[in-house]
């Protein structure tokens, strides 16, 4: 594999990697966000079946 | 019931997405121009899509929050819900474009960034989402949704500029390669690996939407529980 080459491979994964770091960063936020309002829903007494969408 | 739908469509979503992978290193042939750095295409052009359709969600949203923000406002959180939603999930895709792009550009162009009618227009975008996502996050008080909406449709102006933007000024970024001019398209061994990729960034775009979305009308739900709770106190 020449120098050219394995630049080319390592843009490559650096791209999939960025892709891969953003999305699932986003999904842990995501998360995070899910579980205080679980919290804040069970404190106030808010059922999500109750009030429905 | 419903969690064995949501069980099943996210093992789809992450099979699509093995699949997808499994299709654009190993499947996928080398592009003969630009080598192995092309496959770099099966991630970027799919978030940059789809992240016009996720804007399009906000577009809808934001038109449907204020056409019933009076009428109806318990439909209009719905829609608010959605608009805060797709601004965010296209965010998130857009963000993904504006990063894969500079890296596949630094290989191919040999620079990070260049001031191009595509690179520019679709930075223009992001900024506006970003600053729907900021005005969202800090802004307070009764107007706050209604200025949101109002943003969300101005920015979802630029979806369509970005669209054209290669084609009707030719810079640096390379001509479309769908709908493009004569002659433009991509051989079939490589489509069939794009649309695998293009489906399952789709359904994972789907699926982090729908969470979103369930997560915007719980806080609804919360901010009337608050209120009611301090009417009340």
């Amino acid at each position: 594999m020449n120098e050219a080459a394995i630049l080319d491979h390592q843009f490559r994964v650096a791209a999939y990697v960025v892709t891969w770091v953003i999305q699932l960063g986003y999904v842990a936020w995501l998360t995070m966000k899910w579980r205080a309002q679980k919290r804040e829903a069970a404190r106030l007494g808010v059922d999500r079946a109750k009030s429905g969408r | 019931m419903k969690k064995i739908a949501i069980g099943l469509y996210v093992s789809v979503t992450v099979v699509l997405l093995i699949w997808g992978y499994y299709q654009a290193i190993y499947v996928a042939p080398v592009d003969a121009m630009q080598g192995e750095i092309s496959r770099i295409i099966y991630y970027h052009v799919p978030h940059a899509s789809l992240s016009f359709i996720f804007f399009g969600v906000s577009l809808v949203g934001s038109i449907g929050f204020l056409a019933f923000r009076r009428s109806r406002p318990e439909r209009a959180q719905v829609f608010d819900a959605w608009a805060l939603s797709g601004a965010e999930i296209g965010v998130v895709f857009c963000t993904v474009a504006l990063t894969t792009g500079p890296i596949w550009g630094r290989r191919a162009w040999g620079i990070w960034w260049t001031w191009d009618a595509r690179l520019t227009t679709t930075l223009v975008l992001w900024l506006i989402y970003v600053s729907y996502l900021l005005l969202r996050r800090f802004a307070a008080g009764p107007q706050m949704q209604t200025l949101a909406a109002v943003l969300g449709i101005f920015g979802a102006l630029d979806v369509p500029i970005v669209y054209m933007s290669n084609r009707w000024w030719r810079t640096q970024h390379p001509a479309p390669v769908f709908g493009g001019s004569e002659g433009s398209g991509m051989d079939p061994s490589m489509l069939s690996p794009f649309l695998w990729n293009m489906l399952a960034w789709f359904a994972w775009g789907v699926l982090i939407l729908g969470i979103r979305f369930a997560a915007e009308r719980q806080q609804q739900r919360i901010a009337t529980a608050e209120a009611k709770a301090a009417l009340e106190a």
